[in-house]
């Protein structure tokens, strides 16, 4: 249920993102699978928070990106659907991943915008 | 005219601002923050009881308390004459950096060295949440089941121990304690493990050794 916070959080952000005046089309958000957040939940709470900000009108898409795994047994690369804790080629050993952790604003689309926020490009280091 | 603009934004960028703003503070005043999570019920306040009991008596501890409702458990530490701070998050499944960052207000952090923070009972939630604290320690125990690493992962992936409790209970429930060291380390190859009991006191010593040990490690760890 975190994702409550969450969706505000991410409202707060597309709106000092966002240039003044302007309403927001689409929000996009990339989430890693190993965060453990609900894409369904976030959608929820999104249509339940953006009322009487300058998102009310905004779709949320959330992009689930695939796990990058590297096997540290049989040394296999996966790209996987899902968190796995082992490999699903050798069966036998652990995996250690390249992503998963992302909890990202990742685009938006707004009308009568006129230029975004200067803060806004900035590009981050996942954590 | 719609614009489009890309962005790589961390949503919860602002929480990871105030909590290395707390991570600040803590370090300049040589505080080490240890933060307990576990599902309710696992016995995070027992712990602390048990664990404050022995730690106090060499270092000066405070301890910030995290719960929906209530200043019950704040009560019981502070029964045992340690300063205590309670967050009521009045509905919010977990702790942020903004309610610590407010809780540190009525501590001396200046005569602290160590602070424990105990989150809601929440294996979930608090799980995204940093809080600008050194090391992060999740409570299990054998009345719940073996698999807790494997649903709730983000939260062990994030912890560096786990302590399994309430090990007094082995001889009446099913619960396979390698089967739970196995897939804890699964999960957080890493994971420091120790296993505990509040009601005989087992294992809390090297528990409190280990947090010993820790004291003086800096925020990069």
């Amino acid at each position: 249920m975190h994702e409550a916070s969450i969706v505000e959080s991410l409202l707060d952000l597309v709106v000092q993102s966002a240039p003044g005046g302007s309403r927001v089309r689409r929000v996009e958000v990339r989430v890693g699978l190993l965060t453990g957040v609900s894409p369904e939940s976030m959608q929820f709470y999104f249509e339940l928070l953006r009322e009487g900000t300058p998102c009310a009108e905004a779709d949320l898409a959330v992009c689930l990106e695939p796990l990058r795994a590297h096997c540290n047994g049989c040394g296999a690369d996966h790209s996987l659907g899902e968190a796995l804790w082992i490999c699903p080629a050798c069966g036998a050993g652990a995996l250690s991943f390249s992503n998963g952790d992302e909890l990202h604003l990742s685009g938006m689309e707004v009308e009568h915008g006129e230029g975004i926020h200067a803060g806004a490009a900035d590009t981050e280091a996942q954590q | 005219m719609a614009k489009v603009f890309t962005l790589e934004q961390r949503i919860l960028k602002r929480n990871s601002e105030l909590a290395d703003e707390n991570r600040r503070r803590f370090d300049s005043n040589g505080v080490y923050v240890v933060s307990l999570a576990s599902s309710p019920g696992s016995g995070k306040t027992s712990l602390l009881e048990k664990s404050l009991a022995i730690l106090r008596q060499e270092l000066s501890v405070g301890v910030v308390e995290g719960d929906i409702q209530t200043d019950r458990d704040a009560r019981r530490i502070e029964a045992l004459g340690v300063p205590v701070v309670q967050v009521v998050t009045n509905g919010t499944c977990h702790l942020d950096a903004q309610m610590v960052h407010g809780a540190l207000a009525h501590l001396d952090m200046a005569s602290l060295e160590l602070l424990f923070i105990e989150n809601v009972g929440n294996l979930v939630c608090p799980a995204s949440y940093d809080l600008g604290e050194h090391l992060r320690v999740v409570v299990a125990s054998t009345t719940e089941g073996e698999d807790k690493p494997l649903k709730y992962p983000a939260m062990f992936r994030r912890s560096r121990a786990m302590v399994l409790n309430k090990i007094d209970l082995l001889p009446y429930v099913p619960y396979n304690l390698e089967e739970a060291r196995t897939l804890a380390l699964r999960v957080n190859p890493s994971l420091e493990i120790f296993e505990t009991s509040c009601t005989t006191g087992a294992g809390i010593a090297v528990f409190c050794e280990w947090i010993v040990g820790k004291l003086g490690e800096t925020s990069a760890a």
